[in-house]
């Protein structure tokens, strides 16, 4: 049997790795193939209209041209476009196995839900709960890292989104992955933790950006990128002693409330100067730009991105523009 | 010799400024305005990987020094040593002011492929919004607009009563379902106002979040005298057309230079 499974978001891999099985982000397989770009052209010939997600049509390429056979699929807590690539992947002979988390946030529903993949995979408690603690190892080095991001210059805004992405599959080998993590953390230990106060600092919201250079562009205009919101949701960043409680904290599959109240709070304690929201073209988390224009009280760049590549003219004269107020800003209120 | 070039999507805008020693006593001495695709085909000479403007053969060619500033989408190719360049709400923001003489307003750029709405405080950019990622109701919706119906921007941005109601802001379905309408019967007049009421109807929004008592009108959207008309019946603001509307960003181009 492939040991490998897709997962089309975050689940709770920690079952996955106590049933031995290896999950494969598809989100970050698309991002890092060779041309990402094709990659969407070939799904919308295969029928995918134009004005729906690429994320969802680069998930359904990646699924197809793999050698993955099974996929686990968020049909709740997520768009409902997953619920179309779900069938469409059926359709093309992919075991799916559907995972939802409950609107409601009631904890014997999302404990439900694990138990069902659970039975599917052929597991129980107390193996998940081992594969916990060793997966909650390298979670808290990602949590140290994304700490350093903020208190420090150390750690770019770039290098905090890919460790962060990468805690969704643990890149299919969490030995592997502690490895990279810790090259990364020897590198870091014993440096100052120094801070240029000049910079502006900028939070990016919403989804992962599907262009490849925002941050590199942000900072190379001498800007800071320390909060990758949703990024770090993907890596579980509240210490608890159990997966129930732990996809309970989880912001992202439940009510925007949760995730304003995450934001507002990492605003203070990152010293956030502006907000850059990343929305996705034919998504509906861009209507929910009116909630956190309402109820964050900074500056928010909200930038929509349709296909993967670089960033194009009319954004980055967006960004420059922005970072340029901000500096001003800092440089007028000290 | 102080120049500002603002390389736009639709047009680029150049001023130059004499060279004086207080802001108060300089002088815009010169102001041109090119088609963006006759000037990339123009006055856009190769220098090894490099593209950079001719100044000569736009005729600066014997003014020195020259100090040049540039804004807009082209704004890296300006490129000549000494070219500075700064983002497009802060080249606007400035001409805005040194044009009005406001410090707290809201300035509304409608240009070629954007829409930007500025709020300023004690002459400074307190926030910002552009439009989305669609073009819908920029300059050259209503360029395409002004074509279908036979008439020119100024013609076309005259009309603000009994609008025909247009369901798109589409540069490109807007011009079917325009002549949709007049093979329908619809008068000329009707029809620019209904073509000038999907402008507001589009930037409504964007004003809404950086309100203040006075609006700022600048770009190509400054010649769509409607707007001010509408404008000031919806958000019962005093709104001013500038003097240089399409020139706006060039001239705080210039200013910066000269600073």
């Amino acid at each position: 049997m492939n040991q490998q499974i897709g997962i089309t978001s975050t689940i709770p891999i920690e079952i996955l790795y106590a049933a031995g099985r290896i999950p494969v982000d598809l989100n970050n397989n698309f991002m890092t193939d060779k041309d990402p770009y094709s990659l969407v052209d070939s799904a919308e010939m295969d029928g995918f209209p134009r004005n729906s997600c690429a994320w969802i049509k680069g998930l359904y390429s990646v699924a197809v041209r793999s050698g993955i056979s099974e996929i686990i699929a968020v049909t709740e807590g997520d768009c409902s476009q997953n619920h179309s690539l779900m069938e469409v992947l059926r359709s093309r002979g992919k075991r799916v196995i559907p995972f939802a988390y409950p609107s409601s946030k009631d904890p014997n529903l999302l404990k439900l839900e694990m138990e069902r993949l659970m039975d599917r995979l052929g597991v129980g408690w107390a193996d998940v709960s081992r594969a916990k603690e060793r997966i909650d190892q390298i979670r808290r080095k990602i949590r140290y890292i994304d700490e350093i991001t903020w208190r420090s210059d150390l750690v770019s805004g770039e290098d905090n989104h890919i460790f962060l992405i990468n805690t969704t599959d643990m890149l299919g080998d969490p030995d592997r992955f502690e490895r990279k993590v810790d090259i990364v953390l020897n590198t870091i230990s014993n440096k100052p933790h120094l801070t240029d106060q000049r910079r502006p600092r900028i939070g990016f919201i919403g989804i992962p950006p599907i262009v490849s250079d925002m941050h590199r562009f942000t900072e190379g205009l001498g800007a800071r990128v320390v909060f990758n919101e949703v990024q770090r949701q993907f890596s579980m960043p509240y210490e608890t002693d159990g997966l129930v409680e732990q996809y309970l904290m989880y912001t992202y599959p439940y009510d925007i409330l949760d995730r304003i109240n995450d934001i507002k709070a990492e605003v203070l304690r990152r010293r956030i100067d502006g907000i850059i929201h990343y929305v996705q073209s034919f998504c509906h988390h861009q209507i929910e730009d009116i909630l956190f224009r309402r109820d964050i009280d900074k500056s928010i760049l909200t930038l929509e991105f349709d296909r993967p590549g670089p960033l194009d003219e009319r954004s980055k004269i967006r960004i420059e523009g922005f970072i340029d107020m901000l500096r001003d800003r800092k440089g007028l209120r000290g | 010799m102080f120049i500002g070039i603002d390389l736009g999507s639709r047009s680029v805008k150049i001023v130059s400024i004499s060279s004086i020693p207080s802001a108060e006593e300089m002088e815009i001495t010169t102001m041109k305005t090119f088609d963006t695709a006759v000037f990339y085909r123009g006055y856009i000479k190769r220098e090894g990987e490099r593209i950079m403007v001719d100044y000569k053969k736009i005729g600066f060619s014997d003014m020195d020094p020259l100090r040049i500033v540039a804004t807009g989408y082209g704004r890296n190719a300006a490129g000549i040593n000494g070219t500075d360049v700064i983002p497009e709400i802060k080249a606007h923001t400035r001409g805005a002011v040194y044009q009005t003489g406001f410090r707290d307003f809201t300035l509304l750029d409608i240009g070629g492929q954007d829409v930007k709405v500025i709020l300023v405080r004690d002459g400074r950019i307190e926030d910002f919004t552009m439009n989305d990622k669609c073009a819908a109701s920029c300059g050259r919706y209503l360029e395409n607009m002004a074509t279908v119906l036979g008439v020119d921007i100024e013609e076309l941005g005259r009309h603000h009563t009994d609008p025909v109601e247009l369901d798109s802001t589409c540069a490109v379905f807007g011009e079917s379902e325009l002549i949709g309408k007049m093979t329908g019967g619809a008068l000329i007049e009707r029809l620019c106002a209904g073509v000038n009421l999907t402008i507001l109807k589009r930037i409504m929004p964007m004003l809404n979040k950086h309100r203040s008592e006075k609006v700022v009108l600048a770009g190509g959207g400054g010649r769509i005298y409607a707007l001010q008309i509408m404008l000031e019946e919806r958000l019962c603001a005093k709104v001013v057309t500038l003097k240089y509307p399409q020139y706006n960003g060039a001239i705080g181009c210039g200013l910066y230079a000269v600073s």
